[in-house]
């Protein structure tokens, strides 16, 4: 099934999540009957210590205003801040550090490239794709930004596996087409796009693509060179790291032309009375005092993960995932959403069982302590893609260990024998 | 508390045989109430007597703990006065926040909710139906 050579060594990679696991003072606390079943990573990922002494030492060492003093601690901050930045800029390839923005969550970064930048090149009668899977970060932002210009929202659909049904988005890349934005994993299907193959097509045609990295970034290699995009967007708490802070990418052309969402201290070059410039970038789309705390954890977020090896991460994931769908499969009355093919998937698996609300299926897994999301997953279009209302959603991390794939199977079988009919 | 004991077998009595669930489309007042986040969607019919409810039937879908109380809710309405009804919703809304306690339900046939006052992520599941009530008769 998968060429993924680390999946030969199962031992090693058992020992692997366990060792990581440490690493997690909050999975920690629960022990015995009790313990915590994490599986709720794809809504936020749990923090390692290494993240949680970051920040702390930020409070206890470094702080200080960014960018503001003259004194020796300010430059301390200043530097921190901005080795930070570079930290996360490398992780994801970006050629310069002033290419990535600190914001407040990939929703804001997302907001930010509607308002800031496709609302000033958008006329009626353009088009502005996405896909039938979006969460709702990287679908309300463009609708209103269509509603405000006249400009058309189009919808790349999904075939029967939930893939994108790229050979049937025919105007995709024609003359109208003024800007893409796509997941790069969907935060329900677990479904990887290949958002390369997009990209490279756009690009011939001059489009201009955002890419939503939320669910792949350090989950999977993100590369902004080698896949192109103009934009990306992601957030440090689905990485190991703080709340509170996210990123965006940008090719230099684009977010020189980027007009400011936020105005007021930090992003300004000159202010007159009635006037002002704005300073040059990175700084022009950070108004306010940084979040240095939060940028210092996003980087320790970053330094963790390669501590591990984004492959052992995969490797990891992609066994729990292996294993979790083969099982999952076997159980009658299920239905699994997205492409079967752990290859094309990341570790998120949303299901539904037949007559069992997925609100009772998540209550009863709550009692168990195995922590599974139900609802729409703020993906309320793609839920009506499904025919569903909602789905149960299972998402792993490569601190979760097999022993918890049988707690979610004992909980599923708990739930069929309350709510099957007898 | 285990989950048998949660969703006892009154609860899940209701959810397997519903009360009053029909058709809305002939009812004189109907109202919607939906929770997207979770997938709670129902609708709930009235048709009056007067200053009471003379019947009331429901439709939808939604997970068991929706289902069950908009299922009891028609049994424990019928007949009331509108302003019976007001009260009762308050009262029960009072006593669902109260999450724990001796408190009894306000009447003895939502007596099986009690199970569900320490869950305050059901709190809207229970209380989808009544809300939907309440707007039909205040909008009358
Ligand atoms: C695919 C995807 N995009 C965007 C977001 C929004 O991320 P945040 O809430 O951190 O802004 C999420 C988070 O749920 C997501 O899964």
């Amino acid at each position: 099934m998968s060429t993924n050579p680390y999946i030969k060594q199962t031992f090693n990679i058992q020992k692997q999540s366990q060792l990581i696991r440490k690493d997690f003072p909050l999975l920690n606390l629960y022990s015995g009957d009790n313990q915590l079943h994490y599986l709720d990573n794809a809504a936020t990922s749990q923090k390692p210590q290494q993240v949680i002494d970051a920040i702390s030492d930020c409070y206890q060492r470094v702080n200080a205003p960014v960018h503001r003093g003259l004194y020796a601690l300010a430059d301390e901050s200043t530097t921190t801040y901005e080795k930070s930045r570079k930290k996360v800029a490398q992780f994801i390839g970006a050629p310069q550090s002033e290419q990535l923005i600190f914001t407040l969550s990939a929703t804001e970064s997302i907001n930010m490239v509607a308002q800031g930048w496709l609302k000033h090149h958008l006329n009626a009668g353009d088009k502005v794709w996405v896909t039938g899977m979006e969460h709702h970060a990287n679908l309300v932002p463009w609708q209103r930004v269509c509603k405000e210009t006249g400009a058309e929202l189009c919808f790349i659909e999904l075939t029967e596996d939930g893939s994108l049904d790229l050979d049937n988005a025919t105007e995709l890349y024609s003359e109208k087409t003024r800007f893409i934005a796509m997941s790069h994993v969907s935060n329900v299907l677990g479904v990887i796009n290949p958002v390369k193959e997009v990209t490279q097509r756009a690009a011939q045609a001059g489009i201009p693509v955002l890419i939503d990295a939320t669910q792949s970034v350090g989950h999977i290699p993100v590369d902004v060179v080698e896949l192109d995009c103009d934009f990306l967007a992601f957030s440090a708490h689905k990485m190991y790291g703080p709340t509170g802070i996210g990123a965006l990418y940008g090719k230099a052309d684009k977010l020189a032309t980027m007009e400011p969402m936020l105005l007021g201290g930090g992003m300004v070059d000159e202010v007159g009375d009635y006037e002002s410039s704005w300073a040059s970038l990175p700084s022009k789309l950070e108004a306010g005092s940084p979040n240095l705390a939060g940028a210092i954890g996003f980087a320790s977020a970053v330094d963790y993960i390669e501590s591990i090896g984004l492959q052992t991460i995969e490797s990891i994931v992609s066994e729990l995932t292996e294993k979790a769908l083969f099982a999952l499969s076997n159980i009658n009355g299920i239905k699994i959403y997205g492409p079967l093919d752990s290859e094309r998937r990341e570790g998120i698996i949303s299901f539904n069982l037949d007559g069992i609300h997925p609100h009772d299926i998540a209550q009863i897994a709550g009692e168990s302590n195995v922590a599974i999301r139900s609802g729409h997953h703020c993906c309320q279009p793609l839920m009506r893609r499904l025919g569903e209302v909602a789905t149960v959603r299972a998402s792993f991390a490569p601190y979760n260990i097999e022993e918890e794939i049988n707690a979610l199977l004992e909980v599923i079988e708990t739930a069929q024998s309350i709510f099957m009919p007898r | 508390m285990t989950t048998n004991t949660v969703y006892k077998e009154v609860l899940m009595d209701h959810y397997r045989n519903p009360r009053n669930f029909s058709d809305v489309s002939q009812s004189e007042a109907v109202h919607r109430g939906s929770n997207p986040r979770c997938g709670d969607d129902i609708k709930i019919g009235v048709d009056f007597d007067g200053d009471n409810i003379g019947k009331i039937v429901f439709q939808g879908r939604g997970c068991s703990v929706c289902m069950a109380s908009a299922s009891m809710m028609t049994e424990s309405v019928t007949g009331a006065s509108k302003n019976e009804v007001l009260e009762l919703t308050e009262q029960l809304r009072e006593w669902f926040d109260e999450k724990q306690g001796d408190t009894p339900a306000p009447l003895e046939t939502l007596f099986a909710l009690d199970a569900l006052r320490q869950y305050p992520a059901r709190r809207r599941c229970v209380l989808l139906a009544w809300d939907a009530l309440e707007s039909i008769i205040q909008v009358e």
